[in-house]
């Protein structure tokens, strides 16, 4: 999983602007799919039938973008004014070197003089090294993204930290959930599906679900952890399993998808936790009330420092979000 | 029917009663006006007017301009006869004291005027203040909560900014009104229905002109008609703050009057399509019609509600920049409004959306 | 059954959003066959009809939120207190000291604990406990606890129901299942010949706790021609403003607004008043805190009306309503559904 999480990582990918990484892991689902393709909005989804004949249909989702920043003007001196993508950190993204998505490389800083507490994207300033706005002009133009330089290393044989881990992790276990479901006749069908515009709220799953009309969802992202010094106090930690989502401050997931994969990690000895979140959403609430609605349920990785640059969490937990999917699949009647 | 001219379809527009929820009187004119160039016509349960120009057959473009502008809603009639209000949709305080408003009766409209405490009686500290919304009142002149009662004015009547419309500056090249957002882009949409209507059977797109209801509240009727239509792509005609007046930083200008509509790459509520962008930056750079890039990311339309309905919407918006925005003084430059309706024109004659 | 005892009897349920569902079975016990449908969709609506006479039928949906707020365990402390988030707006002053059943393995009392005045720091008072360093007490010790109550179990406030003078009663979740009450209870009563359409009543989940709760979906799978939301308003209390309360007695609310059907709520009015049922205007310039947004906005649009009983206190275990309200509002429920005037205007 450390090699795929690698190479998603490092292709940037901001909302809006998710061309590039759609492109790769079409690559990488396509032989573990029966179709695939990219809808209106940008969401990649690739389809696995299934052969049961009373069959459901599961959702299975992760969001591809990333938050980073929007080139809004390029003033006189070369200096290049941005607008915020998404809840960027802008005290963790303070003076980081940062990369746009033609690859031009930059520093982001904030106006000289204020104060960490009044920081604000207005104030904030890309520097590429341009002698003026001509030059500047030659590698950067209005409307281009830029994001936080991605990168990816091993702090343990499990553990890992880089950016953006939100949410190419969710995006490396729906691959591994393919790979692993590939060779088997299935009873559902399944449908992988790589949101656009998470970071932004929430935006790009909701069509993709009115599409499919699943009777199954389930979502995959990280959540935060109440195990970095001084967290808000919360029973959801780094390295013990797969986080299955309760509830956040957007949605409360479906009881019955609840109870069946806690049952199901339980049975299978898959190490497992439950995730109360009282800040932050995720597509969950999209996919949920979308059309019909449908039985709509998350599994979280847990992950210190979310949104800054080195996010950090541990691969194991992302397994057993695998593992405890393709169980579910398995047994779902 | 002579047809109206620009100028005078933008008056007429502007000068109708429709607060959003309230937009009967703008869209039975528009219906008037637009009959006669469209294949379909029809109201949908919220409100919302679509006209189809077009055989069914092509890709479907849904262009949309909304038909509410900001107003006000009675919450109170005191004894007194004076009316407590709300604002519906967003309106600054600071320009409220002291306006005129038309209040919505059983038949048709009374004037009336927002009051104000003379300054003589203001102490010294409510003089730095702006008074909050429900300090203030409406007052049409009556002395008993009865004579409102006979006018059909209740708690729920409706009012808007009572306001002229007139053109001023060199050459009489800007244009003041209430409503201007977006009776200008109502305006937009049918000049160009005039126009496209007679190439019909050239156009390589279905056209689906909407005009949407309840745009100013955030709970908007676009929705809807997206759902009905189910677009490929949609364009939203609006106006934008500019913030281009003396004192403004120019990295926080958002666009200049005077040169061209202004597109749209990201606001609070929605991402753009780029290769929609990019194919009309390339149509206006073609038939050399000014377009500029909105540049600073603020504000909401339309467009929020459109791209995210059904299976998705690859969406664009295109808006005239002006000023003073939700005011009873909005101000546009013509040049804009003209350049608009020609640099639409010559993207639906092209196929250039066919082929992205 | 009596339309008090059905509200009490409702309100008893345990219906914290989310935790809808565990109440399905109880209310069809409550309900005697008097629906021609009863089911449960995905989300966890609970979606009745009552079918009339008539061919081709238009389908009006009449709209109670069947969710209430309370609160979830969170973490399990030492000493077998619980640590709880709060679900739907809780007011946090209202918590200390006051009876919640938990509802883990098994249905467990408990108590919110509160700082005695002989311990307090100064100045500590006047201001409300964050949700999180709130505790409810058990009597179990941590390790019986943590086997009773698995994380993620709903805690809601004890049922108790108060009869209060001159027709006024007291208690908690009237917000929204007095109107479901009131509504079952006056559907139940009218003749399939007397309605004027299919009835479906949607008894809907999540309205509390999200944006865009669960009448959205049901909405959308049975596209109605024309709606009825029913929820709870404000009651005038001496401590509310004039313009944005009821007075209580004064019969039901109905809204003005951009987002309801104003042609629909005129014809209600016009209802009400040929059919000498109390009703006060209520202006709402923006938005309706009730399911009206959502619902107005599924699939072709929903033309609604929005439509309110009066009762003080919300969101507390102790709201008040009156008896004379809640039989208003099932008289304007059923003139509605029987209105052939409002089916003619708004059947497709």
């Amino acid at each position: 999983m450390y090699n795929t999480l690698k190479t998603l990582c490092l292709i940037p990918s901001v909302s809006g602007r998710e061309t590039a990484v759609s492109a790769k892991l079409s690559e990488i689902i396509s032989p573990y799919a029966d179709s695939v393709f990219t809808d209106n909005m940008g969401n990649l989804i690739a389809k696995k039938e299934g052969k049961g004949e009373n069959k459901k249909k599961i959702m299975l989702c992760a969001h591809m973008d990333e938050i980073g920043f929007l080139v809004t003007y390029i003033q006189d001196n070369g200096f290049i004014r941005v607008s915020s993508v998404g809840g960027i950190s802008l005290v963790a993204a303070y003076a980081a070197g940062v990369v746009s998505e033609k690859g031009v490389h930059g520093i982001v800083i904030c106006e000289s003089g204020v104060k960490s507490s009044d920081f604000s994207a207005d104030k904030f300033i890309i520097d590429i090294g341009a002698k003026n706005k001509k030059d500047a002009e030659r590698r950067v133009k209005i409307g281009d993204f830029f994001v936080v330089e991605p990168s990816l290393r091993r702090l343990t044989s499990s553990r890992v930290s880089g950016r953006p881990l939100d949410d190419r992790v969710g995006c490396a276990v729906l691959i591994s959930i393919a790979e692993a479901l590939s060779e088997k006749e299935l009873a559902h069908d399944v449908y992988y599906v790589f949101s656009v515009q998470e970071e932004v709220g929430c935006r790009g799953a909701k069509p993709a679900s009115f599409a499919i009309a699943p009777d199954y969802a389930l979502i995959y992202d990280v959540t935060g952890t109440g195990d970095a010094e001084g967290a808000k106090p919360m029973a959801c930690s780094v390295g013990k399993g797969a986080a299955i989502k309760i509830k956040d401050s957007s949605v409360i997931c479906h009881r019955e998808v609840v109870e069946m994969l806690t049952e199901i990690a339980k049975e299978k000895k898959i190490p497992y936790q439950h995730e109360i979140l009282t800040y932050g959403g995720t597509d969950t609430s999209s996919v949920q009330m979308t059309g019909m609605g449908c039985k709509a349920g998350a599994l979280s990785i847990p992950t210190r420092y979310i949104h800054t640059q080195n996010e950090l969490c541990d691969l194991n937990d992302a397994k057993a979000c695998a593992d405890l999917t393709v169980e579910f699949i398995n047994q779902l009647k | 029917m002579k047809k109206l001219d620009e100028i005078e379809l933008l008056r007429k527009l502007c000068l109708l009663f429709g607060p959003s929820g309230c937009e009967g009187a703008v869209s039975e004119f528009i219906s008037e006006e637009i009959k006669d160039c469209c294949d379909s016509l029809k109201k949908d349960r919220l409100g919302n007017i679509i006209a189809h120009i077009g055989s069914g057959s092509r890709k479907k473009i849904m262009l949309s301009a909304h038909m509410d502008e900001v107003g006000f809603m009675v919450t109170e009639v005191t004894d007194e006869g004076y009316l407590k209000f709300d604002t519906v949709g967003g309106i600054d305080n600071r320009v409220l004291s002291g306006k005129n408003v038309s209040v919505e009766t059983k038949d048709g409209t009374v004037e009336g005027v927002i009051g104000s405490k003379p300054i003589h009686l203001k102490k010294s500290d409510e003089r730095e203040k702006v008074p909050k919304t429900s300090s203030l009142y409406i007052d049409i002149g009556l002395s008993s909560k009865e004579g409102a009662s006979d006018l059909g004015i209740d708690v729920g009547s409706y009012a808007t900014f009572s306001s002229e419309f007139y053109e001023f500056g060199k050459d009489g090249g800007k244009i003041k009104g209430k409503a201007l957002d977006d009776r200008l882009g109502c305006a937009v949409l049918i000049l160009l229905m005039r126009e496209l209507y007679g190439i019909r059977d050239t156009l390589p797109y279905d056209l689906y002109f909407c005009f949407t209801v309840r745009e100013e509240i955030g709970i908007s009727g676009a929705q809807v008609a997206a759902q009905t239509i189910m677009p490929d792509m949609a364009i939203v005609l609006e106006t934008t703050a500019v913030a281009d007046i003396a004192g403004t930083k120019d990295s926080a200008k958002v666009a200049i009057q005077g040169e061209g509509g202004a597109i749209s790459l990201m606001d609070r509520s929605t991402i753009y399509d780029r290769p929609m962008v990019d194919a009309l930056l390339a149509i206006a750079g073609r038939e050399n019609i000014p377009v500029q890039i909105k540049k600073y990311v603020s504000g909401g339309n339309d467009a929020s509600h459109i791209h995210k309905s059904g299976v998705g919407v690859r969406t664009l918006a295109l808006s005239a920049p002006t000023r003073y925005l939700h005011s009873p003084a909005c101000v546009v430059d013509k040049e804009d409004y003209f350049s608009m309706i020609k640099l639409l024109s010559a993207l639906l004659v092209s196929d250039v959306l066919a082929a992205i | 059954m009596e339309l008090k005892e059905l509200i009490f009897s409702l309100c008893s349920l345990m219906t914290v959003s989310s935790f809808e569902e565990g109440s399905f079975d109880e209310l069809k016990r409550l309900l005697n066959n008097d629906f021609d449908e009863i089911k449960q969709d995905a989300v966890g609506n609970i979606i009745l009809l009552r079918k009339c006479n008539k061919e081709n039928p238009p389908k009006i949906l009449v709209d109670t939120h069947f969710d209430e707020i309370g609160m979830m365990v969170t973490d399990v402390k030492e000493g077998g207190f619980l640590s709880v988030t709060s679900i739907g707006g809780l007011d946090r002053s209202i918590l200390q000291a006051s009876d919640v059943v938990i509802y883990g393995k098994e249905k467990l009392r408990g108590v919110i604990a509160s700082t005695p005045p002989h311990l307090r720091g100064s100045g500590d008072s006047d201001k409300t406990v964050p949700i999180d360093e709130l505790l409810i007490d058990t009597g179990y010790s941590k390790e019986e606890i943590c086997e009773l109550v698995p994380i993620g179990s709903a805690v809601g406030f004890a049922p108790r129901y108060t009869e209060l003078l001159d027709g006024c009663i007291a208690g908690k979740s009237f917000d929204d299942k007095a109107c479901a009450a009131v509504a079952l209870h006056a559907l139940s009563k009218i003749s399939a010949d007397e309605l004027a359409g299919d009835v479906y009543l949607v008894l809907s989940c999540h309205e509390e706790t999200v944006r865009i709760g669960g009448i959205a979906p049901a909405a959308f799978s049975l596209d109605p021609d024309y709606a009825m939301v029913i929820d709870v308003n404000f009651a005038r209390t001496p401590d509310t403003p004039k313009a944005e309360t009821l007075e209580l007695k004064g019969g039901v609310s109905i809204a003005h607004s951009p987002i309801t059907d104003r042609r629909l709520t005129l014809m209600t009015e016009e209802l009400c008043r040929s059919k000498d049922i109390k009703f006060a205007r209520v202006a709402a310039p923006s938005t309706t805190g009730t399911n009206t947004p959502a619902l107005n906005l599924v699939g072709r649009g929903v033309p609604t009306v929005d439509i309110g009983l009066p009762i003080k206190s919300m969101h507390t275990y102790n709201e008040i309503l009156n008896l004379e309200d809640a039989e208003t509002l099932g008289a304007l429920l059923r003139e509605f559904v029987c209105s052939n005037e409002i089916k003619e205007a708004f059947a497709e």
